[in-house]
């Protein structure tokens, strides 16, 4: 079954498409139309209506996120990309710019122009080196060409735009971390308020953008917010979404899929289905940080809204597929023990909790646990929510979806003395 | 002003108070690691969790981060709060080693405390715990990882509010330690005040460990008596012996924090050859004899001499009842002279600043506040460590800084820099046409322009210098300056460094009357025959030893009081012990004007640690304590004078004698102390003639003796803790000046000044101004002579020597 591409609309395997052929597929086009020719307050006012979600995870609508931002503010302010992209499961934005890195640079001009910002960066992961370099030469393109630098094609608008490598680690993909990491200090967050839109990047006014969010930009602005939202598949949704499978599914690639495609479509078509035979047990909807979703939920639609509505989350759209023969308890274990290892230490609740959640689930997993250690458990997750950033949050997602779905698997661990599945 | 509801009680609280804040005025004190007054809220620790009832935004909240708003209900003690609070202990105390009973942070410690109010009673967790090896950071701070709860309280204070940089955060996770890149000596002079702000036993006070519990220990309010800023302490004493000493509160000085030699430099009150008994002639003798033999040979003199036979001398040391009461000893002694400060210069400099001061006068509250700063002619370091950390609050918040000084001096923040002698300087901007002076280089120029237009913009603008490099000249001039760049309604102050911590109260009761050189004078033409020097030590504090020692011996009658075993007490015929600031009762005047009291924290006597070796109970005795006997100078002195030996009266007596003290015989020691009133600035007499300075000699240069963080200051120089911290005795060349001497880094060379000669190695100090030297006067080095606060003196510096 094929969808619309719009982000992937120039993809080929293996290649990466640079300025010429950007330009052959009409690159550049929508800064052109934007550029001294729409007020920046027109071009905001498209976003808005244009329904665009952030792709980094949170989802916070793009419009609203730029009405706080002030725009007239005299100084330097900052648009930053976030391409810290380091969530387990998710690779799509590696995949969009290995494809077609203009489409960030264009998409970063223009929202640069909409907020009247001059200086931009992209944060790209420590180990995205080839990511690096291809968005180095298509910086270098663009200066070159006139889509970055002084009096951009011809108007009155300067933008200068650096690509950053980061020093590595999970917490810099929070974006006050970010903003930390990029000055040069110790990457811990940073209390809010202020928020960044007020005191961000070097104290300035800032605002800070997953790399698929601003891609979507050049489409908006060349046809239209009603073409965006039409493209969704459910109603108060808009655009495409890149979904990034990986798990124990036959086919694990990163396709571009309507929002608010079924489940089943992503897993069963595009998914080519679970391995080996085997049957969906469950899956995390989108990154690491996302509560699972069961085979119950096999029929529900991706989008931001449904999702929520089951108490999980689109998150990255990265979806990785557990089958039946998985210990749901290892696998969590698995999980927070990435989330424990990349706290960066500030906070207890993170620094503390998590290593005793890991511990907890240990215990269970080896069958050391007894009936009061699940208590335990269970009481963890309202104390570990008032973390100083959603990292740990975000680590309460897969337990509290083990809690909710998988709540026997815990009790057979205990009761038998073991892993039923054959584990630890 | 904000009215809440906080536990069904309500509370009226400033605009701005967070909710934690507002809890601690009724009362209520919700648990708490990372939250420190000084140094804000951060958020960290997540311990001080509450429940929002009603407000904008509801729910489990930190208290430290939620500002108090008309109307909020707070609940301190819903369940979700409280186990909160619970689950959070839980979570520090899963790696802590339960060390508490080897723990010196035992008692004191605010992770009992706690772990205690959070009600984490039962450990849950069985896993290993986490282990970290420890770092060597030299001889005052140890370190002990393990017991870390990360609650970042250190780095903020050796980093952010104090300025260090050899000291951070190190690794990430469970794994997040505390400490140097690399093990050493920790670089900063305010290392110490990480004992006080560590809320467990990770840095403890290394030259204390293992002696005492907390409730072992005796303290009391008190002022540090190692400069003349008073920062407030708490001294700790046990077995007689003066254990450690910590900060204290006192908005209007210090804030929180201390210097490392106003904390470790407490040694000298334990010495064990320290004066504990009277002397006369040799022989140990009781008060009461000693007491009637000198007051006998002093009126004896008087009478058969006449008034002045007899000086009396006394130094910064002294406490202001002690000062006091020297001068009714003089008036009992038909007018015997009193001077206040053995080194002459630095006794003119201090009356300049007690006459000129006025209402210009700022306290280190007021430097933190401030938002244009102009150091001229003070080396913090040395002469008053703290008011460095003051001016970086300032700067913190964004206030301007800059330094007028030869000197390469150490600050803890960035300033721009002028490295010139401050007095052409100063005079240029207290003229009204802003021209600099002449001589400056372009770059120098701008730096002195766009300060003088920050000192005119600036809404609170304040001329910090010490009396050490301006002398009274440059005094004058400072005020002078800062008079001119006052208008009506927008001061500019001044906080001026003195020599120690009884200068400014010496000077206020001495605003006329000899220095020490026309007493020396008198000495030498035998009108003067007896000196009775009060703890001061003419020997190591008059620029020229040589002719005090050649007049000492002239004298019939030396009479020393003191704490200190010092090179005058040696020489005298009658030596009476004093007690140290923490044996009594007493006040000190503050460079500001601050009357501030301190408390008797333990009455003398010499510690088991000489007397029993160190064991307890001591094994011999006897009906009185060893070395009991010394009492207060201000009690010895009224004694001598025929008044009685009460502080009471005292006080009282120089309250009625002079107005400007009404605030003494009510003075609170737990309080912030109480301003003096003094009267207005105004300008003075249009300038000092110059000082007599005689031209550089050909070749020479302009020699600085200048203080040292250690081993300067008389009575931390003798204390055991620094001993060796001073480092080697250097002379502090430019570069250029140096290659033109045929001298390199670390090369023998022969100094030739007014006060004596020394061989000493080169220190290269590109900082310094060309043409100067600089040496730091260390007690018992071989500069012994060249006491501090002389100003610049001409010297030869040659290649060679042993």
């Amino acid at each position: 079954m094929s969808h619309p591409q719009v982000l992937f609309a120039r993809r080929r395997p293996g290649e990466t498409v640079f300025l010429e052929g950007y330009l052959a597929g009409g690159g550049y086009r929508a800064l052109g139309a934007a550029v001294g020719k729409q007020e920046p307050a027109a071009l905001r006012a498209l976003v808005l209506d244009s329904g665009l979600r952030g792709r980094g995870g949170a989802g916070f609508p793009t419009g609203q996120k730029w009405s706080f931002f002030p725009v007239d503010a005299p100084g330097p302010k900052y648009l930053v990309c976030n391409c810290d992209e380091m969530e387990p499961g998710t690779y799509k934005d590696r995949e969009l710019l290995e494809a077609d890195p203009h489409l960030l640079i264009e998409g970063m001009a223009l929202a640069a122009y909409a907020l009247g910002v001059q200086r931009g960066y992209v944060f790209v992961r420590y180990d995205y080196d080839e990511v690096f370099r291809i968005l180095e030469r298509a910086c270098a393109e663009a200066r070159a060409q006139g889509f970055l630098g002084e009096r951009i094609l011809g108007a009155d608008f300067r933008f200068e735009l650096h690509v950053h490598g980061s020093a590595g680690r999970y917490i810099l993909g929070e974006e006050t971390s970010l903003l930390n990491g990029l000055e040069g200090v110790r990457p811990n967050p940073r209390l809010r308020p202020p928020f960044p839109a007020q005191r961000g990047l070097f104290g300035r006014p800032t605002t800070v953008q997953n790399v698929e969010t601003l891609c979507n930009l050049p489409g908006i602005v060349e046809r239209g917010a009603a073409w965006f939202r039409g493209l969704a598949l459910t109603p108060g949704e808009a655009g495409t979404k890149l979904f990034g499978l990986s798990g124990h599914l036959n086919r694990t690639a990163c396709f571009e899929l309507p929002m608010g495609i079924a489940l089943r479509e992503v897993v069963e078509v595009h998914g080519g289905g679970v391995r080996a035979g085997r049957r969906f047990k469950a899956c995390l909807p989108g990154g690491a940080s996302t509560p699972y979703l069961t085979a119950a939920h096999l029929d529900l639609s991706m989008d931001f809204g449904a999702l929520e509505r089951v108490g999980s989350r689109l998150g990255t759209a990265g979806v990785t597929v557990f089958d039946d023969r998985t210990c749901m308890l290892a696998a969590t274990l698995n999980l927070i023990s990435f989330f424990a290892r990349e706290s960066c230490g500030w906070c207890t609740p993170c620094r503390d909790g998590l290593p005793f959640v890991c511990y907890l689930l240990e215990r269970i997993e080896r069958g050391q646990a007894g009936p009061e250690d699940l208590e335990i458990l269970k009481a963890q997750p309202a104390f570990i929510h008032q973390s100083f950033c959603a990292l740990a949050q975000g680590a309460m997602g897969p337990l509290e979806g083990l809690l909710t779905h998988f709540e026997q698997e815990l009790h057979d661990h205990i009761a038998r003395g073991g892993c039923p599945f054959g584990g630890a | 002003m904000p009215r809440l509801t906080i536990d069904e009680r309500e509370v009226t609280v400033p605009a701005g108070t967070s909710v934690l804040e507002a809890a601690e005025q009724l009362g209520v004190v919700v648990p708490h690691f990372c939250y420190h007054r000084a140094l804000g809220a951060v958020g960290a620790c997540r311990l001080c969790a509450v429940e929002v009832l009603e407000g904008p935004q509801r729910g489990l909240k930190m208290a430290c981060l939620v500002e108090a708003q008309d109307g909020m209900r707070i609940s301190t003690t819903a369940p979700a709060a409280v186990a909160m609070r619970r689950a959070v202990v839980e979570y520090l105390m899963l790696n802590h080693p339960h060390d508490c009973p080897v723990c010196d942070e035992g008692g004191e410690c605010q992770l009992q405390d706690m772990t205690v109010a959070a009600g984490h009673g039962v450990r849950r967790y069985r896993g290993k715990k986490r282990t970290y090896p420890n770092q060597d950071l030299g001889p005052f701070i140890s370190q002990e990882m393990n017991r870390c709860i990360q609650c970042y309280r250190c780095v903020r204070t050796y980093r952010d509010y104090c300025g260090g940089e050899d000291f951070g955060v190190l690794g990430s996770r469970q794994r997040v330690s505390f400490g140097r890149f690399q093990p050493g000596r920790l670089e900063s002079p305010y290392s110490g005040n990480l004992v006080d702000v560590c809320p467990t036993g990770v840095f403890t006070d290394r030259t204390a460990r293992f002696r005492a519990r907390i409730w072992d220990m005796q303290s009391a309010p008190s002022v540090c008596p190692h400069c003349s800023l008073g920062c407030a302490t708490w001294p700790w004493a046990r077995h007689r012996e003066l254990l450690r000493v910590s900060g204290r509160e006192n908005p209007r000085t210090n804030g929180f924090f201390l210097c490392d030699r106003g904390r470790f430099g407490g040694g000298y009150a334990n010495r064990p050859d320290r004066p504990r008994v009277p002397r006369v002639d040799g022989l140990e003798v009781g008060w009461p004899e000693a007491l009637e033999a000198v007051r006998e040979r002093l009126t004896r003199l008087t009478r058969t001499h006449g008034p002045g036979a007899v000086a009396l001398l006394t130094s910064g040391r002294a406490s202001l009842e002690a000062a006091w009461a020297l001068r009714l000893l003089g008036l009992s002694l038909q007018g015997a002279p009193a001077v206040y400060e053995p080194h002459p210069r630095r006794d003119r400099a201090a009356r300049e600043v007690v006459a000129g001061l006025g209402d210009l006068g700022r306290d280190m509250q007021d430097v933190r506040q401030s938002d244009c700063v102009l150091i001229a002619g003070l080396d913090p370091e040395g002469e008053a460590p703290m008011l460095a950390v003051a001016a970086r609050q300032a700067v913190r918040r964004g206030a301007r800084a800059a330094l007028w000084d030869p000197r390469p001096v150490r600050l803890p923040f960035p300033a721009r820099r002028i490295g010139r002698p401050p007095g052409p300087l100063l005079e240029a901007l207290a003229r009204a046409d802003g021209a600099p002076p002449a001589g400056l280089d372009a770059g120098q120029a701008e730096s002195f322009a766009e300060l003088r237009a920050a000192l005119v913009g600036a809404a609170r603008p304040v001329l910090v210098g010490g009396v050490d490099l301006l002398g009274p000249r440059g005094v004058r001039l400072l005020l002078a300056a800062a008079r001119a760049l006052s208008a009506p309604g927008r001061a500019c102050g001044v906080a001026l460094a003195l020599p120690g911590p009884g200068s400014f109260g010496g000077a206020l009761l001495a605003p006329e009357g000899p220095d020490f050189d026309q007493v020396l004078s008198g000495i030498e033409a035998g009108r003067v025959r007896a000196l009775l020097c009060l703890e001061a030590d003419p020997l190591r504090e008059h620029p020229a030893p040589a002719r005090v020692a050649e007049a000492l011996s002239r004298l019939e009658q030396l009479i020393v009081l003191d704490h200190l075993p010092t090179a005058t007490a040696a020489r005298a015929q009658a030596c009476l012990p004093t007690t140290v600031t923490a044996e009594m009762d007493g006040a000190f005047v503050n460079h500001a004007g601050r009357l501030l009291g301190f408390s008797r924290v333990y009455a003398p006597g010499l510690p088991i640690q000489v007397t029993g070796g160190g064991r307890h109970p001591p094994r011999e005795f006897r009906p009185d304590t060893p070395g009991e006997l010394p009492l207060p100078g201000w009690a010895v002195v009224a004694a001598l004078a025929g008044e009685p030996m009460d502080l009471g009266a005292l006080r009282l007596a120089l309250a009625q004698a002079d107005p400007r003290f009404g605030g003494l015989p009510g003075l609170d020691p737990a309080g912030p102390g109480v301003q003096l009133a003094l009267a207005p600035s105004q300008a003075l007499a249009p300038a000092l003639p110059e000082e007599a300075e005689p031209a550089a000699p050909a070749g020479g240069l302009w020699l600085l003796a200048v203080e040292a963080l250690f081993g300067s200051e008389p009575l931390s120089a003798r204390a055991a803790a620094l001993a060796g911290l001073a480092g080697e005795d250097r002379l502090g060349l430019h570069p250029a000046d140096a290659t033109r001497l045929g001298l390199a880094e670390g090369a023998p060379a022969r100094l030739r000044a007014a006060p004596g000669e020394a061989t000493l190695r080169v220190h290269l100090e590109p900082g310094l101004a060309p043409g100067f030297a600089r040496v730091a006067r260390r007690l018992g080095g071989p500069l012994e002579a060249f006491a501090p606060g002389g100003g610049p003196i001409p010297c030869l510096i040659e290649r060679g020597g042993a």
